[in-house]
């Protein structure tokens, strides 16, 4: 009953679509095998809509026959007296027993008179039921429940770990410093690698001073070698003239200080070793003054320090300095000189 | 005796009765309605039908084609008639409209005789009114729907 209130309903109708378009589409071969040409738009619409009311009401009139008779499955008899009942028999004799003779005489005349209009598509079987993605139950999981009480087609219960906060262990605690550790020796193996590039380029380098001081220029402004060390520009100075010899010279302090790791520590000492070889290289050259404008990155002091200064003005500051602190005590003394005075 | 005879003789007619029922039914089988047979599962699946006989299914896509064809064509009538009314009023025109097209107006007409006319009416069982809704008859539920101006 609500199902024949709601399908007069023309508000929600959306649901249904599907089945009325090809209700549409029915009536429409049906009225076009009987002769129109065309037709409204609206009463195509009506003419489904009754073409569904009336499968509808059959199946209910039968359905009520069927409960009658004490039976849920309707069958034939139960269909024929649901047709009569729809006034399948108008106008023809009623009240007679036999409606199932008149019926099927009525059907079966018209089976043979019209010719056969087949439905112009395949319909597909509808509605397509909706899976849902159901809890496993206790079976599925093949788990025991917990307690006799449940038996085992329930739902399973949700894994302890959602309802329950559970300690997490951090595992990683040693992590950090095998990074840091990792990370030493990945660099140290990069400079390995930049000291051996910087060895066969020094012996790649043609014989000749000047073109040996081009080619160290060349080398110099090649950004890539300048970056990492600052000692490829005292490597690629001393290539002057001189040989290997001196460039492993120049470099053994690094390949030391690269070997040891212990970068912080080592300034004081490096900048002394560095102090020594300072003479040499303000002899050498003075384009490479030029050339090294830019401040050098040291990426071995980067970790330690951080402190970037250029080479070529480390000497004055230090100087400086040593002047300051010499007039300081000078006048310290003095001072205590005067005070003792 | 008689009696022994009756019920043989009524037993054999039911027998053929069977006989025929199966062979009607077997024939529908051959005759494909112009009815899917899935939207008609679908239609009485949802008032209530259980039925898992296909050929059950097929004699309502049958009867329901019928009912169809029987208002369309009545439907047809009307449009044909009005048409030669038109034709009547002018004669300037021969042939108005060539094409014959299904309106409403037609569609109302034609569903109003074929619940309204007296025949139908004694057809009606009370069973039929218990089920179709509130008040009615069908041929109430028919006003309704003219009355919303389809």
């Amino acid at each position: 009953m609500s199902d024949g209130g709601r399908l007069s309903e023309g508000n929600c109708g959306d649901h249904d679509n599907f089945g009325r378009s090809i209700a549409q589409i029915a009536v429409a071969q049906v009225c076009e095998s009987l002769g129109f040409d065309g037709s409204k738009q609206s009463a195509l619409d009506s003419f489904s809509e009754i073409l569904i009311r009336y499968v509808s009401d059959l199946g209910k009139v039968s359905k009520f026959y069927a409960n009658l008779s004490g039976r849920t499955e309707s069958n034939l008899f139960d269909i024929v007296e649901g047709l009569v009942d729809l006034g399948f028999l108008k106008g023809k004799v009623r009240g007679r027993n036999p409606r199932v003779s008149e019926v099927v005489k009525e059907i079966g005349w018209y089976v043979r008179s019209v010719e056969e209009v087949p439905f112009k598509q395949s319909v597909p079987s509808f509605p397509v039921p909706v899976k849902r993605s159901t809890v496993p139950s206790f079976e599925n999981i093949q788990e025991t429940p917990p307690g006799k009480h449940i038996l085992s087609w329930l739902p399973a219960f949700p894994d302890p770990h959602t309802y329950v906060h559970t300690p997490v262990w951090n595992v990683r605690k040693t992590d950090p410093r095998t990074d840091k550790v990792e990370q030493a020796r990945q660099r140290r193996k990069a400079e390995r690698s930049l000291l051996s590039l910087q060895q066969r380029l020094s012996n790649w380098v043609p014989h000749g001073p000047q073109q040996n001081r081009l080619s160290s220029s060349r080398l110099l402004q090649n950004g890539e070698i300048d970056e990492n060390m600052s000692e490829n520009g005292i490597g690629s100075k001393e290539v002057n003239s001189e040989n290997q010899v001196l460039v492993l010279e120049a470099f053994a302090p690094a390949i030391d200080a690269a070997k040891n790791g212990f970068f912080d520590s080592v300034d004081g000492e490096r900048n002394d070793v560095f102090l020594n070889k300072r003479p040499a290289i303000h002899f050498k050259s003075n384009f490479g003054r030029k050339l090294l404008k830019e401040p050098l990155e040291l990426s071995l002091q980067k970790k330690g320090v951080g402190e970037i200064t250029p080479w070529y003005g480390r000497d004055d500051n230090n100087d400086k300095k040593r002047r300051a602190e010499q007039i300081l005590k000078e006048s310290m003394e003095n001072h205590e000189e005067l005070a003792q005075l | 005796m008689n009696q022994n005879q009756q019920v043989n003789e009524g037993s054999r007619g039911r027998q053929d009765d069977d006989a025929a029922l199966s062979e009607f039914l077997a024939s529908l089988m051959d005759y494909t309605p112009t009815i899917p047979d899935e939207l008609v599962e679908h239609y009485i699946a949802k008032s209530g039908f259980q039925c898992p006989d296909v050929r059950l299914i097929r004699l309502v896509a049958v009867a329901t084609q019928k009912f169809i064809s029987e208002v369309a064509s009545d439907a047809l009538q009307h449009c044909k008639a009005r048409q030669s009314a038109v034709i009547k009023d002018k004669r300037d025109k021969q042939q108005k409209d060539k094409r014959l097209v299904l309106t409403m107006e037609d569609l109302s007409k034609a569903l109003h005789e074929k619940f309204h006319s007296p025949a139908m009416i004694g057809a009606q069982s009370p069973h039929a009114m218990v089920d179709f809704g509130e008040n009615d008859a069908i041929g109430d539920r028919n006003e309704r729907l003219d009355v919303k101006g389809w």
